[in-house]
């Protein structure tokens, strides 16, 4: 390995050259001697040799997968600049570099991503009748990638680069195909230290590429559903406001629903309420007109007869009391400075449940420790509302924006999903956190800003 | 100037309804060069082309821009409408091909009866079973905006091609969304329709694309054509009645409006009038009856064939949507 380093670092021109074109000191290369490439400038490395036309065996870069290299499989001169600095920040001994599918099950990425995003989808049959799709990201083919190797919940890290696919308004001005870097860390356990690295590797490669203001905006979804949680008020509501959340006008509707008294048509819903589980199934099965090993078509007994008990234990519930509505949309509309925010929060939220006061103990700590990595949140802003329109992420998450593009400052960003790999596959309960960036976008603001 | 290009839908029962209803307009089709071509006019009205098709493609040729006018389906060109599609216009409703896009949900969920328990349903599905609930259904662009509409986001499409209803005791979906006219077929699968979910209320209509396609047409027998089309969809649900206005009655015009839409034709009527009242023609009994106890009579009734007002509606709409004086 030594030996073809060697060859390498030589026929790239020798010592001072290469440690002209890699912007180290000449006692860096000589360590390469001895000691093989470090991880970081494996990109660069291959994209060097690549322009010279130097063909280069693998093993110079250690016992990486095959696939970990894009040398083969893509073109390395069509990435600008930009795009190898973002991706030597990202790859590293600890973020695997992956190449994931571009075709994945139409079904699977619906499933995830709920049909409101089907008319952004390049959908298609192949020949043998399979509905697929153009990746839209590259989240979920990194969760296939996860899963076809037989993961089951092990930690991986991985970092990616490549073209995604969503549709746009042909009257709009963005494009139907545009590059993502980013990463994911699936499995493990759900840390505060992952989100952080995270975080902090996107941030960090964006600062590197040369980007000079950059605004971050953050949140952490799983507060709201926490405080419904806590909440003193009936199952089937905290299942609603937890619905609803996603859509702030129905959300807004629901509560003012929820504060008046309500009627009920179902006459159902008045006869189940003095029966226990087992007799209410009976009950349900009779009304159907069930016979004992028949079932609904659909549901369960079981699910409509729950549903049944919950809508008769809220029929007998006084509606949502002002103190409480009032408490969610003023949870709901902190929007401050990160340290403002949290003690907005606080003092909103204290004495409700011990339970809500040790999450934003911890949502604190993750600030505490974002900011002691000496980032500016000056600009920054904490909101509870992030993430509402989209019903995506389960925890912790986070924008960066621009604010040399105006409108559309947006260049990337990331957060927790926890339920990500449990919605692609299967049952299983695997975390992961991630993060990508919109490498168009970024090349745009670092011209914009140097244009300035 | 050139042609004017008008689909019409070209078999099934839609073109039998369709050729009914330019029969009882008085205007006769004709084909050019025979029976079974796909083209022909309008005798007496020059410079329209017609051109047969289904009528799926009539909605996608308007929505694209490619056809001026076109007789096809409200949930059609609802179907149709994508970000790209060119705007499309209703000129005219003409009675006939009605039916509505409903939602329909197992018998067995006694505790589902509307779109909120739809909603609720929805989202414990998933909790329950781990993936989204199933809709099958070939009015994917519909379902999807009614849904979002009505926050509903736990459901995947399926797609139906046909016999649609059968897919939740097949098990390939959990409910269903169809089109449907009396609602029979759903209920003889075991069915029913949510007493809120009728998505769409769909019927027959004249349409036009607004569209450059228009800049070098003459309008002129347009105009003609949209007149006579207009004027008797407009007489086809329509009552006259007939009596004289023997009692003065200040608050007669005002009721009769309130309570069976029936306007005067003339105007306020004056003491010993000779009168007349257009009126929906399913208001025509209780009409009469309501006047001859009001003291008015003998009331003479008749469904007029034509009515011709002097703007028509239908003209109307395509002047200004298409800009032109």
């Amino acid at each position: 390995m030594i030996n073809e380093t060697n060859k390498i670092i030589d026929s790239l021109g020798g010592t001072g050259v290469l440690a002209k074109l890699l912007g180290v000191n000449l006692s860096a290369v000589s360590n390469y001697r001895k000691k093989g490439f470090p991880a970081r400038l494996h990109y660069k490395i291959a994209s060097l040799c690549n322009e010279k036309g130097i063909s280069i065996n693998e093993k110079i870069f250690g016992n990486i997968s095959r696939t970990s290299l894009p040398i083969d499989s893509r073109p390395i001169e069509v990435l600008s600049e930009t795009s190898i600095n973002i991706m030597e920040n990202l790859v590293s001994e600890k973020f695997e570099l992956i190449d994931p599918p571009v075709l994945v099950s139409a079904d699977k990425v619906l499933d995830r991503l709920g049909e409101n995003i089907a008319d952004r989808l390049y959908i298609f049959s192949d020949p043998a009748g399979t509905r697929l799709c153009l990746r839209p990201d590259l989240t979920i083919p990194t969760c296939i990638h996860y899963l076809n190797n037989g993961f089951n919940g092990e930690k991986k890290n991985y970092a990616y680069h490549g073209k995604v696919f969503q549709f746009h308004n042909p009257t709009s001005s963005e494009p139907n195909e545009f590059s993502q870097a980013g990463l994911e860390s699936i499995g493990g356990d759900s840390s505060l230290e992952t989100e952080i690295e995270i975080f902090y590797r996107t941030y960090n490669s964006l600062k590197k590429a040369g980007i000079k203001e950059l605004n971050i905006s953050m949140g952490d979804i799983s507060l709201f559903s926490l405080l419904v949680d806590v909440l003193d008020i009936p199952v089937i509501w905290k299942d609603q406001l937890k619905t609803k959340f996603w859509n702030d006008k129905n959300f807004k509707l629901l509560l003012d629903e929820l504060s008046i008294k309500k009627k009920f048509d179902n006459k159902l819903f008045y006869k189940i309420s003095d029966l226990d589980q087992e007799m209410a199934e009976i009950f349900v099965r009779d009304t159907i007109g069930l016979s004992e090993n028949q079932s609904p078509v659909g549901r369960s007994v079981k699910e409509i007869t729950e549903r049944l008990m919950k809508k008769s234990q809220e029929i007998n519930t006084e509606p949502l009391s002002k103190n409480t509505s009032n408490l969610i949309r003023d949870f709901l509309s902190i929007s401050d400075n990160p340290s403002d925010a949290i003690k907005k929060l606080k003092s909103i939220s204290k004495n409700i449940d011990s339970k809500l006061d040790a999450k934003i103990d911890n949502v604190s700590e993750r600030i505490d420790k974002i900011s002691s990595l000496k980032i500016d949140l000056k600009n920054s802003i904490f909101s509870l509302e992030k993430g509402r329109t989209v019903e995506y992420y389960t925890g912790f998450l986070f924008d960066y924006n621009c604010p040399v593009l105006g409108d559309k400052a947006n260049i990337g960003g990331g957060g927790r999903y926890d339920d990500l790999i449990k919605s692609v596959s299967s049952n299983l309960d695997v975390p992961a956190v991630g993060a990508a960036l919109n490498l168009e976008r970024v090349e745009k603001v670092i011209a914009m800003e140097n244009s300035l | 100037m050139s042609s004017l290009l008008l689909a019409l839908p070209s078999k099934g029962r839609l073109h039998e309804q369709m050729n009914k209803f330019f029969d009882s307009a008085g205007l006769k089709l004709s084909r050019s060069g025979g029976k079974r071509t796909y083209s022909g006019f309008i005798e007496g009205i020059e410079k329209i082309e017609i051109l047969y098709l289904s009528a799926s493609e009539i909605s996608n040729e308007l929505l694209k821009g490619n056809i001026h006018m076109g007789i096809t389906g409200i949930d059609l060109i609802e179907e149709g409408r994508t970000p790209a599609s060119k705007k499309v216009v209703m000129l005219s409703k003409l009675g006939f091909g009605k039916a509505n896009v409903v939602i329909a949900v197992p018998n067995s969920w006694i505790d589902v009866e509307s779109i909120k328990d739809l909603s609720e349903v929805a989202s414990e599905f998933r909790s329950y079973n781990n993936r989204r609930m199933r809709v099958a259904t070939k009015f994917t662009n519909i379902t999807r905006n009614f849904f979002s509409k009505n926050g509903i986001s736990n459901y995947r499409l399926v797609d139906s091609a046909g016999a649609t209803e059968g897919s939740p005791s097949a098990g390939t979906s959990e409910i269903i969304v169809d089109i449907t006219e009396t609602g029979q077929t759903i209920e003889a699968n075991n069915l029913k329709i949510l007493k809120d979910g009728t998505m769409l209320r769909s019927e027959s209509c004249i349409f036009s694309t607004v569209d450059e396609i228009w800049d070098h047409i003459d309008l002129k027998p347009v105009e003609k054509f949209l007149r006579i089309v207009s004027a008797r969809s407009e007489a086809m649900d329509k009552a006259e009645l007939s009596f004289d206005y023997t009692k003065e009655s200040s608050e007669l015009e005002i009721s009769l409006y309130r309570n069976f839409k029936a306007i005067f034709v003339k105007g306020t009527p004056y003491l010993g009038d000779s009168v007349s009242l257009i009126a929906p023609l399913s208001e025509l009994t209780s009409c009469s009856l309501y006047l001859t106890k009001m003291g008015y009579g003998p009331v003479r009734t008749s469904q007029p064939n034509f009515i011709y007002n002097r703007d028509s509606i239908s003209w109307n709409i395509l002047r200004e949507s298409i800009k032109r004086a």
